[in-house]
């Protein structure tokens, strides 16, 4: 793994880990040259982040709907089998939050969060130098960058906080839509002014709910991020052990990255699970129509 | 670290993803699960409506069963009374017909023996007259000693 960072300082191959392939549009137009990153404002795309994101979601849909040739009542086997028990564990979490409201929506939306992201979550167990390395190498070998060093590849999506508070902002826009639907534009604006002070301490109460209401997607996304994003870090720097000379330091790291691979496998599901979860509670509190 | 428009690619794609999930993903294979529910319930139902059928069947036939028994037994009983008096009757006829050819046949033998008694006296009277007339001659006729005869008959 070492060999294909060359010369690199230890600084200079964790940074190049942590770096996304950019595609952005700069004053002299629309361009994925690294070089020109420093120029692009907010319309830019991390490419490498999005593509996979959006090849894990066909991944997901792919397995749940075309990798079923026939749906059977009998007794079902294969990938129906599981297909069937991650909805069923969906459906329980769903039904065990919302209790009185009832939403077609959610069911869907949690399970294809569930999946999604934890096979987001799980290209953090795929070696951090082999999907970089290849990407480098095909820049390299079709000619779009010089160096393979000027390639950069971002394997884990949820390890970029675009991809974690872009899909928080969606539950927040839902959040906000059902809280309007349901509760209608007057009484969500009373929940947000009328507690816990009543209303003649409208202004106070306004900040102490719009900070819960803003810190909903906020903790959501972060949560999501920090924890791979730590976990990444850790398995980059155990890569790093693998790049000394050291043979003991080396088998070491291999040790390490075999345990924290391990313990990882509980954070990727667990965390997917507590983004599932969230998303169900903080839109179940949406529906919820009795005063506090 | 930096945020850009990569956020709203991915609030887009989770939009598209959560639609296509909740079209086309979750309600077919929900609909079979909770077809094949539907399915089991109404098996156990009807193991159940079977099981309690069986039951009912078994008493139904404990019942008819215990009544053909008890049925049987009076008809044996019947049976046995009827034959116990038919043997009784017969019987009691036997006697009677036997006591009456009894009482006919000692009857028979009495007129007989009496028949043979009074044809015994009448020969020995006979044969005594002939004996006496033989010994006597002409001195004693049938007719002249009737009475000596019957005497004489009566004595023996």
């Amino acid at each position: 793994m070492a060999s294909a960072s060359g010369e690199q300082t230890s600084a200079e191959y964790i940074q190049h880990h942590l770096t996304n392939l950019v595609c952005g549009k700069t004053p002299d137009g629309w361009t994925c040259d690294h070089y020109a990153v420093d120029q692009m404002g907010f319309w830019a795309f991390h490419v490498d982040s999005l593509g996979w994101s959006i090849f894990l979601g066909l991944v997901f849909v792919g397995l749940f709907r075309l990798g079923i040739p026939k749906l059977s009542t009998e007794a079902p086997s294969g990938i129906q089998n599981f297909v069937e028990m991650c909805i069923e564990f969906v459906n329980e979490n769903v039904q065990s939050i919302f209790t009185s409201a009832k939403n077609k929506l959610i069911g869907p939306m949690a399970l294809t969060v569930l999946v999604w992201v934890f096979l987001m979550n799980l290209m953090d167990l795929v070696p951090v130098d082999y999907l970089p390395t290849l990407a480098g190498k095909v820049a390299e070998a079709t000619g779009m960058v010089e160096n393979s060093k000027d390639a950069y590849f971002k394997v884990v999506p949820t390890t970029d906080p675009n991809i974690t508070l872009g899909m928080a902002l969606a539950v927040f826009v839902l959040i906000i839509f059902y809280s309007i639907k349901i509760k209608g534009l007057k009484g969500f604006l009373a929940e947000l002014t009328l507690h816990p002070f009543g209303k003649w301490m409208m202004p106070v109460n306004l900040v102490l709910e719009g900070v819960n209401l803003i810190a909903k997607p906020i903790s959501l996304g972060l949560r999501l991020f920090g924890n791979l994003y730590a976990g990444e870090m850790i398995f980059i720097l155990i890569a790093l052990m693998l790049t000394f000379s050291s043979i003991s330091i080396g088998l070491l790291g291999v040790g390490l990255h075999l345990i924290w691979a391990l313990f990882h496998i509980l954070i990727l599901a667990l965390q997917a699970f507590i983004f599932m979860v969230l998303t169900i509670v903080y839109l179940a509190m949406a529906h919820e129509t009795e005063d506090h | 670290m930096n945020i850009n428009a990569t956020l709203l690619g991915q609030t887009l794609a989770f939009v598209i993803f959560v639609a296509i999930c909740w079209k086309y993903v979750w309600p077919p294979i929900i609909a079979i699960m909770e077809e094949r529910e539907k399915r089991i319930a109404d098996g156990l139902e009807a193991a159940k409506k079977a099981d309690d059928s069986l039951e009912e069947a078994q008493l139904a036939f404990d019942q008819e069963m215990n009544k053909a028994k008890a049925e049987a037994a009076e008809i044996l009983e019947k049976a046995n009374s009827r034959a116990s008096q038919i043997v009784n009757d017969a019987t009691e006829k036997a006697e009677v017909e036997a006591e009456k050819i009894l009482s006919s046949a000692s009857k028979t033998i009495e007129n007989d023996v009496n028949k043979a008694k009074e044809e015994l006296r009448q020969k020995m009277s006979e044969l005594i007259i002939d004996t006496s007339e033989k010994i006597l001659g002409d001195e004693i006729s049938p007719e002249k000693h009737q009475e000596l005869l019957k005497k004489a008959a009566s004595e023996l």
